[in-house]
């Protein structure tokens, strides 16, 4: 990626709901550019401010504070006193509850975007029947929209938000009203589709695993906060913050303090009650500072005699071990601690029996302990 | 910022200050009215407590409330028994025939007041009711063993008129009860009548209780029963007392006005007091827009019993008044059915009233106004249902109170009201049309608004954004998405109102002229003046517009929103 265009840009967001006492801060300070063409998710638990956020770009809520633009051009600055509405925007946007318009048919929803501009019919009637192909409704025009299933309604509403070629796409939980195998199914198609048309998209979704799946580029937010930006793989992987490494799939926590920094801040040490570990250290980390360390328990390794290295290396019993077909899921016992361990189901783990775990340094990360930025404490450890 | 002066913003606003003019702006003047002491317009008119006075100091008032109550409650009583006890049998029991119990139900509903009050003197009459002359015939009984003309008279015509209404009401509320609460407690080891005193009575309490305020208001100012038959009785209650401030000579405004004062408290009260109970209500509400399906009590043998209750009470209630009617509107001078009069039957009475041009002034002046009210109500309470349910706009709340305050107003005192209003400020239009269309628009606001916001309440809101985001302008939304979605409620709300604005009589009475008549009171001047055939054949034309209006409607309704 030689040069970056922003299509949407999103500079210290603020909104509050409710008057006086009850007045509540829902979005403390959001920033956020999202590349031209990119899958952009907001991920992050109920009631983080994703559907809000999203909102705000649509123009349906207003903020408080804060700075919004669409490919370059302002639609909402607090500072300068623009308010673009809703229907002045160049987006799309997919709802949670898809709003189909129960008294028009298929192809007057899918058509609307155009009637209400009066473009002529024979453009909208090729328009329509475009865009329904792209979205696989060939043939339904005439049905009128309540006699659908879920899944194609939901493809009607992707067509709605595309037949005006907006610029943004905005989706809001589009799969959490269809059931757990067309949601599947989906995923994979709102990529392909996403990747066809080539539509800046913004997708909010609770579902890490769907986020994982199908985004460029995965912001998380929790408590009105963006925590954390990056790739799928890096949040997962690498992640920075605790939230996330928590938040993002099964982890273990390991806590103690930092000894030692390698001068490429590459690699760390840090004492624990289980001894010195090695690991990789986030960049906001520093010597003497608290530090949490984390691993997935697909990234444990079990040996059953002593192995030879002895870095990273612990000792422990299986408490629990559940056979799931592709793995089994163990719960081992090391000091005072369970660590939650994925071995290889052709490896047989016998309750009571004594293991050797091998913590990878390269998988494991070391992130600040004390990192509470926009974090709801009691909301860790999910 | 663009936000001001577009067209939303100016829909908005002018819709807000018109239902604040509809329905302020007559109460400011019969407050006022009533502590002036000479009529409107009179030089040397000063403020006084002179009107309260009379009224107040007056034995007779006295009289007058304790009859009112009498026949506000007794109505109240006999109507919810009956329309209580048909909408459990229909809605709750498996007695046979119970498809047919809507219709007979909904029949009395169609027919005005003033021609249902017209039905009963013709039946219960001392001197010419049927059933008078019928019973003493069979029991060779020396004088009439009822009489319309009497308390007793007035709160049976008035009950049997206002049942449809409760039979309503407590049907959807029986409809709507989950009954899987009431399995709950059927599991729960309790027996049927336990359940019955434990479970569903109080689920069913709110909803009693407001019915049971509402049909205490709708008798408290009920006027054609009390016009008819309570006036020739010498019974006077608040709305007739009012009607005769005004009609004897010189009216007396000031008396007439702190009469209406008095009546407009008490319904207030009543209304407030049926909005709390209402508001707990909500609170408690079992209805989730499922459809339950009720559990249906098999009452065995006993269900021919209900079976033939009910067909006895739409006997008297349906048929009875039905048939007098139509008899009557068939022959040449009022008499009792018999051989004789049946080979005189004529279309005479028909073809008098087509041929009267003020009966094609009436037919007129009332199909616009009920049309036009109708249409107009709806869509104004549509864009103030849509302020209050579904904008953050500031006042809100006080509009949705604006819209619904003439609800509180009896026909008699708005009436009232607006002789003042338009005697007073400079608008003349005073004795046109105009002003019945305004007075029928503030009296059937309160409809309106429950019906719109009752279905805009429905409309879930991403329907309405999906279209913004689609490029649509606030009133594209409006006209494309949220008008054909809350047609349903729409067309319900627009088919009463326009039934209700047809038979309209107790404030129309008070502000008329000769141009301006309308229907019911052609009726009511063509039974004052003793022609009994006429009015009868002008009722039956009158229903038949009124069915044709409603059967339209349902059927332009379902073509242009989503069928129900
Ligand atoms: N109209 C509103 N009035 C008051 N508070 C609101 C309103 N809408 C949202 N909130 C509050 O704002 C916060 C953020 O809401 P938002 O809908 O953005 O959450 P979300 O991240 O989309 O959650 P979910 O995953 O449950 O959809 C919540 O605490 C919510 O209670
Ligand atoms: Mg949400």
């Amino acid at each position: 990626m030689a040069e970056k265009r922003f299509m949407v840009q999103i500079q210290n967001l603020e909104k509050f709901f409710g008057e006086d006492r009850e007045r509540v801060h829902v979005l403390k300070g959001v920033s956020l550019d999202i590349p031209e063409g990119s899958l952009y998710t907001f991920l992050g638990p109920s009631g983080c401010g994703k559907t809000t956020t999203l909102r705000c770009v649509a123009g349906l809520e207003r903020p408080d504070g804060g700075k919004i633009s669409i490919d370059g051009k302002a639609v909402f600055s607090a500072g300068e006193r623009v308010y673009i509405p809703t229907n002045k925007r160049p987006i799309g946007m997919v709802f949670q509850s898809y709003a189909i318009w129960p008294h028009m048919t298929v192809s007057e929803n899918v058509a609307y975007p155009l009637t209400i501009q009066h473009r002529p019919k024979a453009e909208i009637k090729k328009r329509v029947g475009d865009v329904l192909k792209i979205v696989g409704l060939q043939g339904l025009e005439d049905r009128p929209a309540p006699k659908l299933s879920g899944g194609q309604q939901q493809r009607v509403a992707f067509a709605r938000a595309l037949i005006n070629e907006p610029k943004v796409m905005l989706l809001d939980e589009p799969l959490s009203n269809l059931d757990a195998k067309l949601r599947e199914q989906m995923r994979f198609e709102i990529k392909a589709l996403q990747r066809r048309v080539n539509i800046t998209t913004i997708y909010v979704t609770h579902d890490q695993g769907e986020a994982l799946a199908i985004s460029d580029q995965i912001a998380v937010m929790h408590g009105g906060k963006l925590i954390e930006i990056g790739t799928p793989h890096q949040l997962y992987s690498r992640p920075k913050r605790k939230f996330t490494a928590t938040f993002l799939g099964l982890t273990n926590l390991i806590e103690g303090k930092v000894t030692e920094l390698g001068g490429d801040s590459k690699s760390g040490r840090m004492e624990s009650s289980k001894g010195t570990l090695s690991f990789i250290p986030a960049p906001s980390l520093a010597k003497g500072q608290p530090v949490v360390m984390s691993i997935r328990p697909e990234h444990i390794e079990v040996i059953k005699q002593r192995p030879q290295v002895s870095e990273n290396v612990l000792e422990g019993t299986i408490k629990e071990a559940i056979f799931m077909g592709d793995a089994y899921h163990c719960q081992i016992a090391v000091g005072d601690q369970l660590l939650r361990v994925h071995t290889h189901p052709f490896l047989s783990m016998n309750i009571g029996e004594k293991v050797y775990l091998h913590l990878d340094p390269q998988s494991c990360n070391g992130l600040p302990a004390e990192d509470t930025e926009g974090v709801d404490e009691s909301m860790m450890g999910l | 910022m663009t936000r001001f002066l577009n067209s939303q913003t100016l829909i908005l606003i002018g819709c807000s200050l018109f239902v604040v003019y509809l329905a302020g702006i007559p109460l400011v003047m019969l407050l006022y009215g009533s502590i002036r002491s000479a009529p409107i317009g009179e030089p040397g008119a000063a403020y006084t407590i002179q009107n309260y006075v009379k009224a107040y100091f007056d034995r007779e008032f006295y009289l007058l409330f304790w009859n009112s109550l009498k026949f506000a409650l007794g109505s109240c009583a006999i109507s919810f028994l009956i329309g209580t006890y048909l909408a459990w049998i229909n809605e709750r029991t498996n007695t046979p025939f119970k498809k047919l119990f809507m219709v007979m139900s909904l029949i009395p509903f169609i027919i005005p007041g003033i021609l249902s009050t017209i039905a009963w003197i013709l039946l219960l009459s001392p001197k010419i009711g049927l059933i008078n002359l019928v019973v003493m015939g069979v029991f060779g009984l020396e004088s009439a063993p009822f009489s319309i003309y009497s308390m007793g008279g007035m709160v049976w015509a008035e009950a049997i008129h206002l049942y449809p209404l409760v039979f309503l009401l407590m049907a959807a509320a029986f409809r709507n009860m989950d009954t899987s609460l009431e399995e709950a407690a059927l599991t729960a080891g309790s027996s049927t009548f336990t359940t019955f005193r434990r479970v569903t009575l109080p689920l069913m309490r709110p909803a009693m209780f407001s019915v049971l305020l509402i049909m205490f208001i709708r008798s408290i100012e009920s006027f054609e029963v009390p016009a008819l038959v309570g006036v020739p009785a010498r019974i006077s209650v608040f709305t007739t007392k009012i009607f005769l401030a005004i009609h004897q000579f010189p009216s007396d405004f000031g008396l007439a006005g702190a009469y209406a004062v008095t009546l407009l408290a008490i319904s207030t009260a009543g209304v407030l007091f049926y909005q709390k109970i209402t508001r707990r209500e909500e609170r408690y509400a079992t209805v989730t827009g499922k459809g339950y399906r009720p559990r249906v009590i098999d009452l065995g043998p006993w269900k021919y019993v209900t079976c033939a209750s009910a067909f006895f009470i739409f006997l008297l209630a349906v048929i009875f008044p039905v048939f007098i009617l139509i008899w009557s509107s068939f022959i040449p001078y009022y008499g009792v059915p018999s051989m004789e009069l049946l080979e005189r039957v004529t279309l005479a009475n028909y073809h008098y009233i087509l041929n009267y041009p003020l009966a094609i002034t009436a037919f007129k002046n009332s199909f616009i106004l009920s049309v036009g009210s109708a249409t107009l109500v709806m869509l104004l309470t549509s864009v103030i249902a849509w302020i209050t349910v579904k904008s953050k706009v500031p006042g809100r709340a006080f509009l949705d109170n604006m819209t619904f305050i003439p609800i509180a107003m009896p026909g008699i005192v708005l009436g009232v009201s607006l002789i003042w209003v338009y005697l007073t400020l400079p608008i003349p239009i005073y004795g046109t049309m105009w002003v019945l269309l305004l007075a029928y628009l503030t009296k059937f606001m309160p409809y309106g608004i429950r019906a719109a916001s009752a279905s805009m309440i429905q409309i879930n809101r991403e329907l309405e954004e999906a279209s913004f985001a689609s490029g649509g302008t606030w009133l594209q939304t409006f006209t494309k998405v949220i008008l054909p979605l809350l047609m349903p409620g729409f067309v319900a709300g627009w088919i009463y109102i326009s039934i209700i604005a047809l038979r309209e009589l107790s404030t129309s009475i008070l502000l008329y002229s000769y141009s301006s008549t309308v229907l019911s009171i052609m009726a009511f001047d063509l039974w004052e003046g003793g022609q009994y055939t006429y009015v009868c054949a002008l009722g039956v034309l009158m229903v038949l517009l009124l069915v044709a209006m409603a059967f339209v409607a349902r059927k332009f309704g379902a073509k242009i929103g989503i069928a129900e």
